[in-house]
């Protein structure tokens, strides 16, 4: 008993440097956020008290035109990810999960461009996709396909997609472990029975496999969540501040990054900690009830 | 109680990760042999300033200025107000011009500047000053240093080759670009994907139309819009000249835009006289004309210009008299002329002109020929009517909305705060 106590104890001990700076780092600046919010600013300095102007302020029209829009491209890449880059981790993992040779090397390789930055990233596809100087549009002109050579990040219609599928070539490496993982966690001898009861490989697939891989499905699509909803990286490099092509790309990152750096308002810091606990607010509270759904379902 | 010796090491090894005010200190200037240094902040090529200050050094033996440069210009804003909130900020620092100067002010961060400190100050042009001023209390709070104009920087050779000289109607503009986008030179090297470019270039084409600082003015005391017929005509302008700019423009970076010039891709540029240097630098070779296009009904174009930033004061320096003579330096001719030919641009100092020959064709036209850029002047409120603006030209060249539903995004936008 007596040893147990103390053990406890000096657990307790190891994780305070963690919590310190945890504290500091993250639950400290969550709480001067708010408390920011609340208050006028001019510049830096603290004015007084504005009870939930800076939140009101947020709601008048000039700013709903933009994060309305903002928040609907979100979610835009939210549903992109979920279809395009979780679909193709899956493929990925399973074909991996067959393959003899190579395994070990294809998945490194599909994770790289994982451990760049999106900066890096944003700036090399907007080099790449660049309609003047780019060779994507040249191989494609010089395959004979002109009408695919186009203005992908500066029109309006293909800027939003185009950083879907930049994004997916960043990322696809993140499902694609996470569902290999999972698939080395399912015991080879379902599959074996089933297909002794006379299954296809699709029922084994859709009735076996699929099941099993609910809860990585969870994690990742909380996850993917999470990270379309705070992205900014990544489109900042492709689109600047703005979104540009015509804030095609603009997400509520780069509305806040706007609303703290780009306004010259001196009231800029209330303005931009309301609308940063503002989305906290609503990621965290979407996080939780999406946490909800798919733990009931599983 | 084992436990004890454990706890102190740990809160002592986080007491020693708290910053202590001791290394603070040691990090303002430090007074060695009864030298003041002065700290200095701004953006761009440490090396000018270092050009620049020295000459100040050798007056004033008693002084050693240190100068700090952030080449990443927009997180510059940031690191100021944070550095003059706390005590390891300049003595002095590189301001932006207009509306991002007024958050400082208002946190009364700089000191405001007298007259009787600094003498250079009464010869300065209003409108060079009014960029420095507070808009609440309007004291002026920074010596200006750079005044930019915008215009179209075009390549001789080019020009020689096609039998062109430097449009003097509208019409010969447009005989120019048609001319050259016939032998497939691309006319203006304009990309729309960054759009900030685009109310510089709407300035540079637009001006003549809406005739510079009488309809700013008249802006400002709300008897015109910015949906004024005239407006909307100047920022139409882009529309007609579509044709003359590079396919897919709005795809084209502002990057790609300065390299389709510097390659000899395209043969004219508008934009910043600041472009000078990078096309100094990076078009070896290429010999550059300036021009600023001709008023579309006739006559002579006009040609916009802002102040680009100021020297302000913190009011934090341990060193304000000599922080003072410094900056009464700064106003001086002799700091302008050494600006203007060290950094290639032009010093907002009044009565300096410069020894560049192209510098000094640009300044004789804008004497005569000079009109404040409108954007910077209407750059307030939060979302910013220039981010708005900016936006709307983007959309407006992308041909989903008119130019009449531009100028009335921006008349908007501007209602939320004029």
């Amino acid at each position: 008993m007596a040893l147990s106590t103390t053990r406890r104890g000096s657990s307790y001990l190891f994780l305070i440097p963690a919590f310190l700076l945890y504290s500091v780092f993250v639950i400290y600046p969550l709480f001067t956020g708010l408390s920011y919010s609340v208050f006028t600013w001019k510049g830096t300095l603290r004015d007084t008290f504005a009870g939930f102007a800076n939140y009101a302020a947020l709601l008048t029209e000039s700013f709903l035109d933009q994060l309305l829009p903002a928040l609907g491209h979100n979610f835009l890449l939210f549903a992109g990810t979920m279809l395009v880059q979780n679909t193709l981790g899956l493929a990925f993992a399973l074909a991996l999960s067959r393959a003899r040779r190579g395994k070990r090397l294809l998945q490194t390789m599909f994770a790289l461009p994982y451990l760049v930055n999106p900066l890096v990233i944003g700036y090399l596809w907007t080099l790449l996709l660049s309609p003047t100087f780019g060779p994507v549009n040249a191989l494609l002109s010089g395959a004979g396909m002109d009408g695919l050579a186009m203005p992908w990040l500066g029109d309006p219609a293909t800027a939003l997609p185009t950083v879907i599928v930049i994004m997916t070539w960043q990322w696809v490496g993140f499902p694609m472990l996470l569902f290999s993982a999972a698939l080395g966690g399912i015991p080879q001898e379902y599959a074996e029975a089933a297909r002794t009861d006379g299954a296809g490989s699709s029922q084994v697939f859709w009735r076996i496999t699929l099941p099993l891989l609910r809860p990585a499905m969870g994690t990742i699509t909380i996850l993917s969540f999470i990270g379309s909803m705070n992205t900014f990286a990544l489109v900042y490099a492709l689109g600047g501040s703005n979104g540009a092509p015509a804030g095609a790309t603009d997400v509520l990152g780069l509305l806040f990054y706007r609303a703290a750096f780009a306004s010259g308002d001196v009231n800029a810091m209330g303005t931009s900690s309301s609308l940063a606990v503002l989305m906290f607010t609503f990621i965290f509270g979407s996080t939780l009830l999406l946490q909800r759904v798919l733990r009931r379902k599983a | 109680m084992r436990l004890a010796p454990l706890a102190a090491v740990v809160l002592l090894s986080v007491a020693a990760c708290a910053p202590s005010s001791t290394s603070s200190s040691a990090l303002s200037p430090s007074q060695s042999q009864d030298k003041v240094t002065l700290s200095v902040w701004g953006w761009g090529p440490e090396e000018n300033f270092d050009k620049m200050f020295a000459a100040y050094e050798k007056l004033n033996p008693g002084i050693d200025v240190d100068a700090r440069s952030f080449t990443t210009a927009t997180e510059y804003d940031t690191i100021l107000a944070t550095g003059l909130a706390g005590d390891s900020g300049p003595d002095l620092a590189w301001l932006r011009a207009g509306p991002k100067l007024q958050p400082l002010v208002e946190a009364g961060r700089l000191l405001p500047l007298e007259a009787a400190d600094i003498p250079g100050l009464k010869d300065y042009d209003e409108g060079v000053l009014r960029s420095a001023k507070g808009d609440k209390d309007g004291k002026v709070y920074g010596v200006p240093f750079a005044v930019q104009t915008l215009q179209v920087i075009y390549n001789k050779k080019i020009f020689a080759d096609h039998g062109i000289s430097p449009p003097r109607t509208w019409a010969d503009m447009i005989a120019a670009a048609e001319k050259l986008k016939a032998k497939e030179i691309i006319p203006f090297a304009f990309g729309g994907k960054d759009d900030w470019m685009l109310p510089i270039v709407a300035g540079v084409f637009g001006t003549a139309n809406w005739g510079g600082d009488a309809f700013l003015d008249e802006v400002r005391a709300k008897t015109k819009k910015f949906t004024d017929p005239a407006f909307v005509e100047g920022i139409d302008q882009l529309n007609k000249l579509r044709p003359y700019f590079p396919d897919d423009m709005t795809g084209v970076s502002y990057t790609d835009a300065q390299i389709l010039f510097s390659s000899g891709k395209a043969a004219m540029f508008p934009g910043g006289l600041w472009e000078l240097n990078f096309f100094t630098e990076n078009a070896e070779g290429i010999e550059l004309g300036v021009f600023t296009p001709p008023a579309p009904k006739g006559g002579q174009g006009l040609m916009p210009g802002f102040t680009d930033g100021s020297y302000g004061v913190s009011a934090k320096t341990k060193y304000k008299a000599e922080a003072l003579k410094f900056a009464a330096w700064l106003a001086s001719k002799d700091y302008g002329q050494l600006y203007t030919d060290t950094l290639r641009v032009f010093s907002a100092v009044p009565g300096v002109t410069p020894t560049d020959p192209l510098l000094k064709e640009v300044s004789t036209t804008f004497d005569q020929q000079g009109a404040t850029y409108f954007m910077n002047e209407f750059a307030y409120g939060n979302p910013s009517s220039q981010t708005v603006f900016s936006k709307a030209l983007q959309e407006m060249l992308l041909g989903r909305i008119t130019a009449q539903q531009a100028a009335e995004r921006l008349d908007q936008s501007v209602a939320t705060w004029l």
